[in-house]
């Protein structure tokens, strides 16, 4: 075993501050919210097991975090009092910034990568080997590899690959019984679990050979849309609905068409206009920049059978009062992954938490179109049984086997202590 | 510390969305405290009195190249240069900064008119036995190092615009720091009046244009300086030029035709001959002109990696300094090329000190000093340089 010294770790007051926080500002719920204790910054397994081990002897609680480029709270430490448990405990975050290398496996497709690997790195190593990524992030110049993994969720190339999940080969994970490979159908174990089953160290990833990829914009609405995406075998599909391309004329300083826009990437060849698709498609990693005419922003993010999109966006487009927009992404499967931005000052504290009512707004909508939550984190674990469905009881059996103390990640992704009850109260009194 | 309102507005505009982490402090010490998005979050925090405004993170507050490589990444567009030198300059007002060091440039700078403390007649020495003007539409601003420390650029330089039969003057000990030393670290007010005397002297001659072969002084006389003769009040009308801009006119306009050069090249654009002014091909230009084969590092334009030396981090962190230069010369090795050139002296030292120091071969240079010593009518012979 390492010598704890040894292991890169900070509890500096500014680390402490600046380590609890993902993108995120969620007003008064942050008072459920405390700061980390210590931060390490392990450089190989081996350390992570020795800071597992730290925990287990300490009785502390582990925060996993990748990038922190989330917006659900899954890397933010809950206040024991908030968990109903009368005793603080010490929080440890293990921060994987220096556990970034990876490998490229090019005979059998994969990328072997340990967990603090970004995304975007990856994929420009892989595109010299003719090679790239199946699916990736829409934060990909930023989130890591397990990060995404542990989240799980939809993004670029999701239209033809599916999700993260579906994308991924085998797991290497820590907990505090040491280490072990996870690959078929135990892989839910810890995809979407982030990290209250255990600390991922390694993961496999499918990728696959370069193709000349095209890039072609519609003005069709969202109902057009569907059958445009799921016409073919297309590798992406990024729906901008009016609203958003306004929002999006205003923050970039462009003049684009403002109508519904649907950009489709694909190998096929299609009747659109290929410079609206490039122009697009080459600001997709952008979706925040509307964050400038806040400054600050309240989101929402939702799956939705296709099918429900139109509907929810005529809805959703009359319930919110202030400027807004959403964007699109589609995936295998006849889905769609929403996300409505509406810019709002995040110093005026009561008209933000005024505007942040509406993305639970949204959920409830959402939830009334047979849509889920994009994830649970900590502020929405109380939707854990709608995301999960059938394996919601034996996920939480497994999390009750591996972690009996409840020292990995607590209070996110299953709802425990109080706020998931008031989330769901308050999803029922919400107009 | 004191939030203008422009500055509050950047720090609620910021996502944190951490594609600022390319920024080459955060990639060499791996803490948030010197990352652009820490950086964001800590001035929030001080705003909100969530943490307080001390000395280790004043310190970790200038870790920072002001290389701008957060700027091109930023997902809201912020300009974060800006930020950290108005962040800076809140911290100077607040007693805890200027650093040790960027204390002591500024003492220099106040009895010298130079970071270098170097006597101001020994400014001019470099120029004996070239021809220039006292007064001219062209003004040549040599810059302090070029002056002092890397006169070999500010000699090529010349002796090009001699070659070509540029007329232009040159202040000599009337030339004063430029102050960018000053503007990155937040000593505003020491940039201020070297301002106000660089000025003067231009006016004085009847300068139209003015050219620095120094990447950091053209930023600084370029983008600062009419920032600085508005807030004073005073008219702002010149051109300024980077050498490399002008070489690339000269051969252009058929004035300038260089003898071939037959290596492999790799080009290191300088933080501020680059992301902050844009100039990206006229350099590259010059090298296709003088038949060089160019090969680009991975990480090039817009997307350049800091040589490590700017914003006052050579002279108070050399550590950090250091382990920036040694990953970019590595970076420069892997291209394969015999010559690694740029277009500023503050880069071409630091580089070549890495070089030196990694024992990697390859010839650093600045861009003028391998075009002089293809020009025809030259008398200049490089060591290093060969012809076709």
């Amino acid at each position: 075993m390492a010598e704890v010294k040894e292991i890169p770790k900070s509890d500096w007051a500014v680390h402490r501050y600046l380590y609890t926080r993902d993108i995120s500002n969620a007003p008064v719920i942050n008072l459920l919210l405390k700061q980390v204790d210590v931060i390490y910054q392990p450089r190989n397994e081996r350390e992570v097991l020795e800071v597992l081990r730290i925990a287990k002897e300490e009785g502390a609680t582990v925060v996993p975090r990748g990038a922190g480029t989330s917006g659900y709270g899954g890397v933010l430490p809950v206040k024991d009092i908030a968990l109903l448990r009368l005793s603080r405990r010490k929080t440890i975050m293990i921060d994987f910034t220096r556990m970034d290398d990876f490998e490229i496996d090019e005979e059998k497709r994969l990328i072997e990568c340990s967990p603090g690997a970004v995304w975007w790195e990856v994929e420009k190593k892989l595109n010299k080997k003719g090679l790239t990524l199946r699916v990736y992030p829409t934060s990909a110049p930023s989130s890591t590899v397990a990060g995404w993994i542990a989240q799980n969720g939809y993004g670029v190339g999701s239209l033809k690959y599916g999700g993260i999940a579906e994308n991924v080969e085998k797991l290497r994970v820590a907990d505090f019984s040491g280490v072990k490979e996870v690959e078929g159908k135990d892989l839910k174990y810890y995809i979407g679990m982030e990290g209250i089953t255990g600390v991922i160290t390694k993961a496999w990833v499918k990728v696959k050979e370069m193709e000349e990829m095209k890039y072609y914009g519609f003005h069709v609405s969202a109902k057009e849309a569907n059958k445009i995406v799921f016409a073919g075998d297309h590798y992406a599909g990024l729906f901008l609905d009016s609203n958003y391309v306004k929002l999006k004329n205003e923050a970039f300083g462009t003049e684009l068409p403002e109508k519904d826009t649907l950009m489709v990437a694909t190998t096929e060849k299609l009747d659109g206009d290929e410079s609206l698709g490039e122009e697009i498609w080459e600001t997709r990693f952008y979706p925040m920049r509307v964050r400038r005419l806040g400054p600050g922003l309240v989101a929402a993010e939702n799956v939705l059978p296709a099918e429900s999109i139109p509907a929810y966006l005529n809805k959703l487009n009359k319930m919110i009062k202030k400027p807004h927009g959403s964007e699109i992404w589609y995936s295998k499967g006849r889905k769609g992954a929403v996300l409505s931005f509406i810019p709002s000052d995040e110093r005026k504290f009561f008209s933000y938490a005024f505007t942040w009512f509406n993305s639970i707004r949204a959920l409830k909508l959402a939830k009334s179109m047979r849509g889920v939550p994009y994830s649970t984190g900590f502020y929405l674990s109380s939707e854990a049984k709608l995301l999960f469905g059938g394996d919601y009881s034996e996920l939480r059996e497994y999390k009750r086997n591996v972690d009996p103390k409840g020292q990995l990640n607590p209070g996110k992704v299953f709802p425990v202590g109080v706020f998931p009850l008031a989330m769901g109260i308050l999803q029922k009194v919400i107009p | 510390m004191k939030f203008e309102k422009e500055l509050e507005d950047m720090i609620h505009a910021c996502a944190q969305c951490f594609y600022c982490r390319v920024c080459p402090a955060f990639q060499s010490i791996k803490w948030e405290s010197v990352s652009p998005r820490g950086r964001v979050y800590m001035l929030k925090g001080l705003k909100n009195k969530k943490i307080k405004l001390e000395p280790q993170l004043v310190e970790d507050f200038y870790k920072c190249t002001t290389c701008g490589a957060c700027e091109e990444q930023c997902q809201t567009a912020l300009h974060l240069v800006d930020l950290w030198e108005m962040a800076r300059a809140e911290m100077v007002k607040e007693g805890l900064a200027p650093l040790p060091v960027h204390k002591k440039l500024r003492e220099l700078a106040l009895q010298t008119d130079n970071p270098y403390g170097e006597p101001k007649e020994k400014r001019e020495d470099w120029i004996k036995g070239y021809k220039y003007e006292e007064n001219a539409e062209i003004m040549y601003f040599a810059g302090c190092t070029a002056s002092f420390r890397a006169v070999e650029l500010a000699k090529n330089t010349v002796d090009l615009f001699n070659k070509v039969g540029l007329k232009f003057a040159y202040a000599g000990k009337n030339e004063y720091c430029c102050g960018s030393p000053f503007l990155r670290t937040g000593q505003r007010d020491v940039a201020y009046g070297l301002f106000r005397k660089n000025y003067e002297e231009w006016k004085k001659r009847g300068v139209k244009t003015i050219v620095s072969s120094c990447a950091g002084c053209y930023r600084t006389i370029l983008i600062d300086y009419p920032k600085i003769a508005k807030e004073l009040g005073l008219e702002w009308n010149f051109e300024v030029l980077h050498t490399s801009q002008l070489v690339n006119k000269l051969i252009k306009e058929g004035k300038l035709s260089p003898q071939k050069f037959s290596a492999k090249v790799t080009y290191h654009d300088p933080c501020h001959l680059g992301r902050h002014t844009k100039v990206y091909e006229e350099p590259r230009e010059v090298i296709k002109a003088i038949g060089a084969e160019l090969v680009e590092m991975d990480r090039n334009r817009g997307e350049s990696f800091c040589c490590g030396s700017g914003g006052g981090v050579k002279s108070q962190f050399k550590d950090l300094a250091g382990a920036i230069g040694k990953n970019r010369i590595l970076e420069a090795k892997e291209t394969g090329a015999e010559y690694l050139i740029s277009c500023c002296p503050f880069c071409k030292y630091h580089l070549k000190q890495m070089a030196d120091e990694q024992g990697v071969q390859i010839k650093v240079v600045d861009l003028v000093e391998i075009v002089n010593n293809l020009a025809v009518k030259g008398e200049y012979k490089g060591d290093d340089i060969r012809c076709a």
